[in-house]
């Protein structure tokens, strides 16, 4: 075996040049490839990622039914030391309460049905930059009695900001809740519905508003690590009772992780025709090498190589061309992945500001992480291995007096 | 009126005056964190008057189908109660006895040009004295949502009623709104311009 080993090892390098073409298509396969799926699992995380940390947190705790009601019946009791309790879990890094319900906003002859959420404006802002968002007046602090409408609203109600609103809902257990409000400040969001149906009041003033004292709807979990997922969440079921519901973002944004499904299925199919044109890639370089190696073959066979060995010695070969263009394709690809990753590519021009107005940022993220790469790796060496067959066929076929005619 | 919910209850008392069909006024009188707040009805339109807020809000069409002060009835019913007349072919389907009173069952089937959301409704009324002991709701999957329950008779004003009204959404168990009426009367002096925005706003 050895001596197969070193037989195929020198021929390699008899031909330098035709090695390195053939592991060139096999390391640039690797590197394509690679860089492929990491731009497909690097957008669906950051797709993830934003809709996380901009609307549902990892996970959610409501009360039960909340999330299929939406009304203050279903919300609950909520105080600080559920907070420092759950701060203990080392996965948990943002704990958000809110307080959302939906109410009548009317000012002048204008009234409009919209979704009141009450905030810790300074957790809420660590989280959501909120106040980044503030295109006029002021953000909320814990004791504000004012409220920020979004921009699209404002417009609607005729109102700037000094000017006061009415809210006109009901609040816990069906109490009338009815205020006049001073407008602190505009915000402005890139989604049109959420432009125009948007508000913000301070948790305390909106539990007081609703005669919800003490009371939330949802408690938003943010982690440090999006894998605790589960472990997070079987923490979170042990120390909330039956009467509340934990529910994670794809629970709550079913529609983001089936868009994220369809993506993934065009992606798949893309991946699977680059595996395509590579295969084709290699097993073409691997034909040409066989054949100009043809006359070569035939002076081996015709002083009395046997054809098994001779194929033994080209398959390891091939082998040794895989691996070869393989390792150097992984290896390259690590800095060039990383550097991606840190610096994903910028998009500019209409793309950019479409991009933007969905509150994303305009660029091409790209993933990398064991799975993915492994997988990359094994299909293009299957890929290789089923090429080697070709001159193994080839050496079984080939006459001696025809190959030596050229 | 009492709301009864699984986990809570809530009581409030009101004067309504009323000139059927089109004209309703409720001033609710307790508790305190309501007391002053107005509700006029004028044939389809229902308008709120916010004392804490000094303002008078019309109802848009999509708060139509909530509820009135956290009870059973929607907005929508403040409204629709009144077309039950217009909006419906009748037809008396048979007789029967109901809390001891012989009754023809009556069922309303929706016109369709009528914007109601009941696929039918099934009255029965009381032979003798005109009164109504019991409505059911059906939806479109032809099941009852909600039973509008009269019961305890009274002579109020000179004449028989009942003055014990439960409203139960068959949905939802534990779920009840119930009327009583303390004190009623019949044919007062009142004409249209009662029913007026500014009268919301001085009503005691």
């Amino acid at each position: 075996m050895i001596t197969y080993l070193k037989l195929a090892w020198r021929n390699l390098w008899r031909n330098k040049k035709r090695t390195l073409i053939s592991a060139a298509s096999v390391f640039f396969a690797v590197i394509l490839s690679l860089i492929m799926r990491s731009m497909q699992n690097g957008y669906y995380d950051y797709m993830i990622n934003s809709s996380v940390r901009l609307y549902t947190g990892h996970i959610q705790v409501h009360g039960k039914d909340f999330w299929e009601k939406r009304s203050l019946e279903e919300s609950m009791y909520f105080d600080e030391t559920v907070i420092q309790k759950l701060k203990k879990n080392k996965n948990i890094s943002q704990i958000i309460p809110r307080l959302e319900t939906f109410s009548l906003i009317s000012s002048g002859k204008v009234s409009k049905v919209v979704q009141v959420n009450g905030i810790t404006p300074q957790i809420e802002n660590d989280v959501t930059k909120l106040k980044d968002k503030l295109t006029d007046g002021e953000y909320l602090n814990e004791n504000s009695d004012g409220i920020l409408l979004t921009e699209g609203l404002a417009k609607l109600l005729g109102v700037q900001v000094g000017d006061s609103i009415i809210l006109y809902g009901q609040g816990f257990h069906g109490v009338t809740a009815a205020a006049v409000i001073p407008v602190e400040g505009i915000v402005k969001f890139a989604i049109p519905d959420q432009n125009k149906s948007f508000t913000y009041l301070a948790l305390n003033y909106s539990q007081q508003l609703f005669s919800a004292y003490d009371r939330i709807t949802s408690l938003s979990i943010l982690l440090k690590d999006a894998d605790e997922i589960e472990s997070t969440k079987t923490f979170l079921k042990n120390y909330f009772d039956n009467s509340y519901e934990i529910m994670d973002w794809a629970e709550l944004s079913p529609e983001l992780v089936q868009s994220i499904q369809v993506d993934n299925a065009s992606g798949i199919i893309m991946l699977g025709i680059l595996y395509v044109v590579i295969a084709f890639g290699i097993f073409g370089t691997i034909m040409m090498m066989t054949a100009e190696r043809v006359k070569e073959f035939g002076i081996l066979i015709s002083i009395g190589m046997k054809k098994s060995k001779l194929a033994v010695v080209t398959i390891l070969e091939t082998i040794f061309i895989s691996f070869i263009g393989v390792a150097a394709g992984a290896l390259i690809s690590i800095p060039i992945l990383l550097y991606l990753v840190n610096h994903p590519i910028p998009l500019t021009g209409e793309t950019a500001d479409a991009i933007l107005a969905w509150g994303f940022d305009p660029i091409i993220p790209f993933a990398f992480y064991p799975g993915m790469y492994f997988a990359q790796i094994w299909t293009v060496l299957a890929i290789a291995f089923v090429s080697a067959l070709y001159p193994v066929n080839f050496i079984r076929k080939i006459k001696p007096s025809v190959a030596l005619r050229g | 009126m009492k709301i009864i919910k699984p986990d809570w209850t809530r009581e409030m008392s009101m004067k309504v005056w009323a000139l059927e069909p089109d004209y309703a006024l409720i001033y609710i009188t307790s508790p305190a964190r309501d007391k002053g707040t107005v509700t006029l009805k004028r044939k389809n339109e229902v308008w709120n008057w916010l004392p804490s807020a000094q303002k008078v809000i019309k109802i848009p069409p999509s708060m139509m189908l909530q509820s009135w002060m956290g009870s059973d009835f929607t907005n929508d019913d403040l409204v629709r109660e009144s077309s039950v007349i217009k909006d419906y072919t009748h037809k008396i389907i048979g007789e029967e006895k109901i809390e001891g009173y012989d009754c023809y069952k009556i069922q309303l089937t929706p016109k369709p040009e009528a914007g109601v959301v009941w696929s039918k409704i099934i009255t029965w009324i009381a032979k003798d004295l005109y009164l109504q002991p019991l409505v059911e709701y059906y939806d479109e999957e032809n099941k009852v949502v909600k039973k509008f329950v009269g019961s305890d008779l009274k002579t109020m004003d000179g004449r028989k009623i009942f003055t014990h009204w439960e409203m139960v959404p068959t949905d939802k168990p534990g779920n009840k709104t119930v009327m009583d009426y303390t004190k009623i009367q019949f044919n007062i002096k009142i004409d249209e311009s009662f029913f007026s925005e500014q009268n919301m706003k001085k009503i005691r």
